[in-house]
């Protein structure tokens, strides 16, 4: 068992995550690019996105209430906190009560739970209709996850994704249980539905009638939208932090020093690169599915995730 | 390789091979279908190869050779073939739904862990979870012939119960009579063979999936 | 000696398989279709004698015991009356352009292929071998199911081998766990001859041999057309040409029932005897009931006689199930009493079905006016199956009631007496229906041909007789033959 994770390093981690999320936003479109021989915009250009926002008035439809300007803010602060919960550098629990896996899925699921809800209270047509279709996946996808989670949390006994990646140790994919490979399995058939990619979703335009994540977006202007795209590269980033504590804990620091956290930020920077190379292949390769497939798709991610658990305790 | 590495070998491509399974259950087209019968076809080769490595028995080389070569290389090759030369709907069309199905797969799966969990000390006879995963495989394999109306998709269906039974086969700790396997895997192509000539006759008869005549009935 | 000829038997259909690819004479063709019959007979005399005098003999994976005798027996007696019938069966057949001239040697060497099969599966003492045999029978009788090539025999063929692979992909899976218990017990070497198994069967594990003759009973089951797996048979059995209906449904599915008989044996040493008898019940009682209705409404002849299978395949299963070496003894008399009256009676409907033209029960009508020696044997045949005395299915049905009683399986019996009681009425009311009456215009007037009539006669003497008494010496062979599933 490794040391606790200080109050510091906790904030330093969260901080780390929040830069680093645009560039992982920036790199699979990049990516993307590459594999369908484009140009591409630069990997930096969400930063310009949300700069350039964040400098803009704020234009506001007049049925929204006053509770309609906060939800950025609570989004933001709602998935930033679960990014507090992905251990990125270093295993082992945190120093002082903070909470686990369930908490972060929590986090996610309030996050997106005020983004519906902000869709609502604009009133726009595009909006509620994105955010009632992204409250009939959002019950097929947590379940799932949380699945997942316990899945291994039976083997560490733990649902802490800190002390849960210690747990592992180093340990490599042959020391992988037949369980890990169905819980992976689930975790890359849902990985696109969390972070709003295809087949499930597509995050390059506002004007399908299939969109989900974007058509609440909608309504929000300026440094409220800044907030908002933000929230949602952090999301992602925070998604492939979940994968890789659960999986691939490898390369995680066990002590203190400066060379070990150098290199847990490498392995973290290299496994976040491969995700994201995943979901480029996956989002180039694949067309976007029907509304009603969709379903059908995650019951993929279910049945692996349900006998991943059973395997597990039977 | 000492016995536990092997079992936990064998146990993670167990988990795998459920997995394609769950994608030819799921699969919406034929080939995505064959494709995922394919790779599952690979993983029992690759399995064939461990075992041999782990219990030097070197039947099990040929094994899995053979089961590279033919189900895993000629067999889909021969699938696909048929799709492209009949022109056949490469859409499945499910006699339930695929959700269905799919909750099925999740009781047959956890029944048959529950069956072998039952058993004595005479789980030892055969390695890790290939029991288990065997029956799994072969009545998951059934259950896709029952429910896919296509002939390709029953032939899919046939092979992928026939790999569960191929899984347990070699895990057997003293290895199955290599004449046995051969003469298995003998009677498999036949089958295939005889199956396809029926399909390409049926198409260029009366122009329609044999598996869907239902003239017959009473 | 004997044992040389255990190898010699599969290979005469082999090797007649491969001559009859010289030529494409009908007449060549049938001279040597009835010639290998008659010696594949002959050395099979020969092999009994043996075994009578010697005891079982093995040789490699193959093994001869009394129990596999008596199913070979009824093999080489069928494929002889088979090859007599087929003769005039094959002139007509091409005249009115039901099978191409051209075209006959590949059925004749699909038909050797297929005894070869049967042969094998019968003698086969090694339990993979058995397997890979039988599915050998699937694939050459798939072929000759569809032999017409029009869409319902296609039909049919593919239903026959979709459902009979997945059933007997089942039975490999048994045999596979039965092997892997034998290995816990006595190592991998010879641990999958059936003969060496028995020899260890009450140690093995009987959790995993439960498991095992569970897959085996639905995997051979289904080839042997058990309910509720027995959706192919009607099928196969109605569109087949009629000698290969004769095959499927006179030993077909007795070599599938004589591989179950192999796994009982191994079962009952290994869990108890009480197990495997239940199985076997609840899969005979099922067929026995699911046949019923069907007989009732059936229009065409060939699928009623199919149905008909189901229900006496159910009659075996509830003999071994009900046990004892009375319930035993009853099934394997039942089996080959089946055996030679169902052949009979196809055969007698296949003429009847080239006179007529048509399957349909309503069409056939006023048989004896026109054919009178066929009418009689088809009558014979159909009171026979009805289980009227004193012919043969009597007396191996009273067998297996008394076997019941014996062990108060009173719900099994009452049922099985009530349906017993309606296929009687309905078979009968049918096949009456068909021999007497006016003739209807369909009726073809020729003369009835001879070689049909030699072959039905042969197998109606054998009824006849064992209907009245079963000779001494195939009497011991029986009881042997009990002794060797009870113990």
């Amino acid at each position: 068992m490794t040391g606790e994770r200080p109050l510091t390093l906790v904030l330093l981690e969260m901080t780390l995550l929040v830069l680093l999320g645009p560039l992982v936003t920036g790199t699979i479109q990049k990516l993307k690019a590459l594999l369908q021989c484009r140009q591409g915009a630069g990997l930096l250009q969400p930063y310009h996105d949300i700069i350039k926002l964040l400098r803009k008035g704020t234009v506001q439809a007049d049925t929204t209430s006053g509770f309609f300007r906060s939800i950025p803010v609570l989004v933001l602060a709602a998935t930033v906190a679960a990014g507090a919960l992905v251990p990125v550098v270093r295993s082992g629990p945190p120093a002082f009560p903070l909470g686990d896996a369930l908490m972060l899925l929590g986090l996610l699921a309030l996050a997106r739970f005020l983004t519906a809800v902000g869709a609502f209270d604009a009133g726009g047509a595009f909006g509620g209709m994105g955010a009632s279709r992204e409250m009939t996946i959002a019950p097929l996808v947590e379940p799932v996850l949380m699945m997942v989670v316990f899945s291994t949390a039976v083997a560490a006994g733990t649902t802490e994704l800190g002390a849960l990646a210690a747990h592992r140790g180093a340990s490599w994919i042959l020391a992988w249980r037949a369980a890990d490979f169905l819980g992976f399995a689930a975790m890359l058939v849902l990985l696109p539905a969390e972070t709003g990619r295809i087949p499930v979703d597509n995050p390059d335009t506002h004007l399908e009638l299939t969109m989900l994540h974007e058509g609440m977006l909608l309504e929000h202007s300026g440094p409220g939208l800044g907030c908002m795209m933000l929230a949602s590269h952090t999301r992602q980033i925070v998604a492939f932090g979940l994968v890789s504590a659960l999986f691939f804990p490898v390369g995680l620091a066990d002590g203190a020093g400066v060379t070990g956290l150098l290199l847990g930020a490498g392995a973290f920077v290299a496994k976040i690169l491969v995700l994201a190379t995943w979901l480029a292949l996956v989002e180039s390769s694949y067309a976007k599915l029907r509304f009603f497939r969709v379903p059908q798709y995650l019951g993929i991610g279910f049945v692996c995730a349900l006998m991943a658990l059973a395997l597990r305790i039977l | 390789m000492n016995p536990e590495t092997v079992q936990t070998i064998i146990d993670d491509l167990g988990a795998l091979l459920l997995f394609t399974m769950i994608l030819i259950i799921a699969a919406r087209q034929i080939s995505h279908a064959i494709h995922a019968v394919a790779a599952q076809s690979l993983l029992i080769a690759i399995a064939g190869a461990v075992l041999a490595t782990a219990t030097g028995n070197e039947d099990l080389w040929v094994i899995a050779g053979v089961t590279l070569a033919i189900k895993a290389i000629v067999l889909p090759w021969v699938l696909h073939w048929v799709v492209r030369r009949l022109n056949v709907r490469r859409e499945i069309e499910p006699v339930i739904a695929i959700s269905a199905t799919l909750a099925l797969a999740v009781g047959v799966v956890v029944m048959s862990f529950h069956l072998s969990a039952s058993l004595g000390p005479v789980r030892q006879a055969i390695t890790g979870n290939a029991l288990p995963v065997g029956i799994a495989l072969t009545l998951l394999g059934v259950l896709v012939m029952a429910t896919r109306k296509t002939a390709l998709t029953q032939m899919v269906g046939l092979f992928a119960s026939e790999n569960g039974i191929f899984f347990t086969a070699m895990a057997v700790t003293q290895g199955m009579p290599l004449i046995i396997e051969i003469g298995v895997i003998l009677d498999v192509i036949l089958a295939a063979l005889v199956m396809t000539i029926m399909v390409l006759r049926v198409r260029s008869t009366v122009d329609a999936d044999i598996a869907d005549l239902d003239r017959l009935r009473g | 000696m004997a044992q040389m000829l255990l190898w010699v038997l599969p290979l005469v259909p082999t090797v007649t398989a491969l001559l009859m690819l010289t030529t494409r004479d009908r007449r060549i063709l049938s001279v040597i279709d009835v010639g290998s019959s008659a010696v594949l007979f002959a050395l099979t005399l020969v092999l009994a004698r043996e075994v009578a005098t010697g005891g079982p003999q093995a040789l490699g994976v193959l093994r001869v015991d009394d129990l596999g005798l008596v199913f070979l027996l009824l093999l080489v007696i069928l494929t002889l009356a088979v090859s007599i019938y087929t003769v005039g069966w094959l002139r007509q057949a091409v005249e009115v352009g039901n099978m191409k001239a051209e075209s006959l040697r590949s059925y004749f060497v699909l038909m050797h292929a297929f005894v070869a099969t049967m042969v094998v599966t019968v003698l086969a003492d090694n339990l993979g071998v058995l397997w890979i045999a039988m599915e050998g029978t699937t694939i050459t009788s798939a072929v000759l199911i569809g032999y017409h090539g029009h869409q319902h025999g296609l039909e049919a063929a593919w239903k026959y081998i979709i459902v009979t692979t997945i059933g007997i992909s089942f039975g490999l899976f048994g045999t596979v766990l039965v092997y892997a218990a034998a290995t816990d017990v006595m190592g991998g070497a010879g641990a999958m001859s059936w003969s060496a198994i028995m020899k260890v069967a009450p140690m093995l594990d009987p959790g995993i041999v439960r498991i095992g003759f569970i897959f085996v009973m639905v995997g051979y089951g289904t080839k042997a057309g058990l309910a509720p797996m027995h959706l192919w048979l009607p099928d196969a059995h109605s569109q087949a040409p009629t000698p290969v209906s004769a095959l499927l449904s006179g030993i077909l599915i007795k070599c599938a029932l004589l591989a179950i008989i192999r796994f009982q044996t191994i079962a009952s040493a290994a869990c108890g005897p009480a197990f495997p008898a239940e199985v076997l019940l609840v899969f005979g009682l099922t067929s026995v009931v699911v046949a019923t209705p069907f007989i009732l409404v059936q229009q065409d002849i060939k699928r009623l006689l199919g149905y008909h299978s189901i229900e006496h395949v159910g009659i075996v299963a509830l003999g071994l199930g009900f046990g004892g070496s009375v319930g035993t003894y009853g099934a394997l008399l039942h089996v080959v009493n089946h055996g030679i009256t169902k052949a009979l009676a196809f055969f007698a409907a296949g003429t009847a079905i080239a006179r007529y033209g048509s399957r349909d029960i309503h069409v056939i009508r006023g048989l004896l006016a026109v054919a009178p020696i066929g009418a009689t044997l088809l009558m014979l045949a159909a009171l026979s199956l009805a289980g009227m005395a004193p012919f043969s299915i009597f007396v191996s049905e009273l067998m297996v009631l008394r076997a019941g009683i014996g062990h108060g399986h009173w719900v099994a019996i009452a049922i099985f007496l009530v349906m017993v009681v309606v296929i009687f009425a309905g078979l009968l009311h049918h096949v009456g229906a068909m021999v007497f009456g006016e003739p209807t215009a369909a009726a073809g007037r020729e003369v009835e041909a001879w070689s049909p009539l030699l072959g039905m006669l042969l197998l109606a003497a054998i009824m006849v007789l064992l209907g009245l008494t079963i000779p001494a010496s195939f009497d011991g062979l029986l009881e042997r033959a009990t002794e060797v599933v009870v113990g």
